[in-house]
């Protein structure tokens, strides 16, 4: 597990901006989606341990996160924070990129080598020599990558990437969130007003709204398209292929959303309803007083929502494979 | 009128004529100046960096305290700093009155407080994104200090010229510290002073075009670096 978030409290002047329970997994691309002032900032500065929770423990790859400590820079090392509006230091372009690598004592030569093909990926290396205040906001938003790329960083932060700036930036940007997380293997963790951006980039999408991980009900949102066999049978197509059964005139790109509290678990086997029962493994367990929380990898990761009691009664751990039973009139799509 | 122009163009034929008594003067000023400046700005700029980034109970008294000294009048620093160097004071026995090192002590204490609460407010100005894009690119305290210190450079060589300005025109602690020696410690508002009195208004005129001239040459060499950032 990447990150572990446990009762961390964010209070600024008496009021808590944040107010969060929750994990985050290694290598996937997870959205962060909520309303202005829902907290989304407060909590990726935590995440990207710059801001001190007012109480509350965070594990960063399972081990405890002291805010009070010096040695604080070398976790930051591995976690970098992309402001919605990135600053880039009043100097070129290729000397914003080699800062980090600067700080982090590397050769001259390398640096020279690292930043040259960071600005390549970004598509930037034409403005190498540029100066770097002068750039418009998405070509500013590109090198912020490139700048942060060369930080080695096993997560990166985005707050809005692509908030205010032109389409064509914003479809670069996103292609190059997706090829980081595909090629690098690095963790992308990104806040968006945007339901629709959510969905196509990111592998789960939690939902923030006044410092708290909002309303199940908005979970479990999947973007893909509709499919009719030759029996007329109805699926959703997931971008990795999962395919699950659903009830719709509707043709072509569509969204569905699950409310996690009618996913069932199979007691037994047996039960196995054709095409409406999934095999699925238990990647996360939270607990959330009344209920407990799971998240069940079926292809797709899917939020299942279950009382305490019902759990207890037969309870799953993680690594275990469960059956998960979704009834196509329960998928809502639109 | 006459009388004005008079020592105006007398002023003019003793800066054109390069006149030694006015070249030791300008050199001992230049000097004096210049190693306060110098050390006020290796003294005031770290603390005004480390207040403005610093996070501490006492800070809001700490800002207090520099800005009251801002308003410190030159003769008290001088009786102050007197009081220590002079023979009988503490610090007597290392024959420092009247000479240059006494005058640049004074006029490190006047000019402390000044480069301190400017280099501050230049800090605090500075967009608050550089330092977290600094720490998060992993930049440790120091790096990241100096990256804020690149930002407000030229707000920072503003402070410093200030600071300059301000002791090459004071004349109460290096009269006091310095005691206006010929050929040693007389600078030229203490020589302005001294030929104010004697009714020598030639030299006079001569020491203040002569200041203006060099208030005037450090203020272009301060636009021109302004202008760089803006490109």
């Amino acid at each position: 597990m990447l990150y572990e978030i446990k009762n961390v409290v964010k209070n600024y002047d008496g009021r808590n901006v944040l107010d969060i329970s929750c994990s985050l997994q290694k290598g996937r691309i997870t959205g962060l989606l909520g309303p202005n002032g829902a907290g989304k900032t407060t909590l990726l500065e935590v995440l990207a341990f710059l801001t001190q929770p007012t109480s509350g423990d965070i594990l960063f790859k399972g081990d405890m996160i002291d805010f009070t400590k010096e040695d604080l820079v070398e976790i930051r090392k591995k976690v970098v924070l992309l402001h919605q509006k990135p600053i880039l230091f009043s100097t070129t372009v290729h000397n914003n990129v080699e800062f980090p690598l600067k700080v982090r004592n590397e050769k001259k030569s390398e640096r020279q080598v690292i930043a040259d093909q960071l600005l390549a990926m970004v598509g930037m290396e034409r403005f190498s020599r540029a100066k770097a205040h002068k750039l418009s906001g998405g070509e500013t938003q590109r090198v912020a990558i490139a700048q942060a790329l060369a930080c080695h960083p096993e997560v990166i932060l985005m707050d809005e990437p692509t908030a205010s700036i032109d389409i064509e930036n914003r479809v670069i940007i996103e292609g190059i969130i997706q090829e980081i997380n595909r090629t690098r293997g690095i963790s992308v963790i990104f806040t968006t007003h945007d339901r629709d951006q959510a969905t196509r980039l990111a592998d789960n999408i939690m939902y923030l709204n006044e410092g708290r991980l909002a309303d199940s009900q908005n979970e479990n949102i999947f973007s893909g398209t509709i499919e009719r066999d030759t029996e007329r049978n109805t699926f959703f197509i997931t971008h990795n292929s999962t395919k699950i059964p659903v009830k719709t005139e509707k043709a072509g790109f569509v969204r569905i959303s699950i409310d996690p509290a009618e996913i069932k678990i199979l007691q037994k086997v047996d039960n196995v309803r054709s095409g409406c029962t999934f095999k699925g493994k238990v990647v996360q367990l939270t607990d959330e007083q009344k209920y407990v929380r799971l998240l069940i990898d079926i292809g797709i990761s899917l939020n299942v929502i279950l009382e305490r009691a019902i759990y207890l009664a037969n309870p799953p751990g993680i690594g275990e494979t469960v059956f998960l039973d979704l009834s196509p009139e329960k998928i809502e799509i639109f | 009128m006459s009388f004005f122009l008079d020592s105006f163009k007398s002023a003019l034929q003793l800066i054109w004529s390069l006149d030694p008594d006015l070249l030791v003067i300008i050199s001992v000023s230049l000097k004096v100046s210049f190693f306060s400046t110098l050390i006020s700005s290796l003294i005031g700029v770290p603390l005004g960096l480390a207040v403005a980034l610093g996070e501490f109970r006492t800070k809001r008294l700490l800002i207090t305290i520099l800005n009251t000294l801002l308003a410190l009048p030159t003769v008290v620093i001088g009786l102050f700093v007197y009081s220590f160097i002079s023979r009988r004071g503490y610090l007597g026995s290392l024959g420092l009155l009247y000479t240059t090192k006494a005058m640049i002590i004074g006029q490190v204490i006047l000019i402390v407080p000044i480069v301190t609460t400017l280099t501050l407010s230049a800090v605090s100005r500075i967009d608050h994104r550089y330092r977290k894009t600094a720490m998060t690119l992993g930049a440790n305290a120091l790096q990241t200090a100096f990256v804020i210190m690149r930002e407000a450079r030229f707000a920072i060589l503003a402070s410093v010229i200030t600071a300059f300005g301000r002791v090459i025109a004071e004349v109460g602690i290096s009269m006091m510290l310095g005691g206006n020696a010929k050929g040693f410690t007389r600078t030229m508002t203490t020589a302005m002073a001294l030929e104010f009195d004697k009714g020598e208004f030639t030299m006079s005129v001569a020491l203040g075009l002569i200041l203006l001239f060099i208030a005037f040459s450090v203020n272009i060499v301060f636009h021109y670096f302004q202008g760089k950032t803006g490109e």
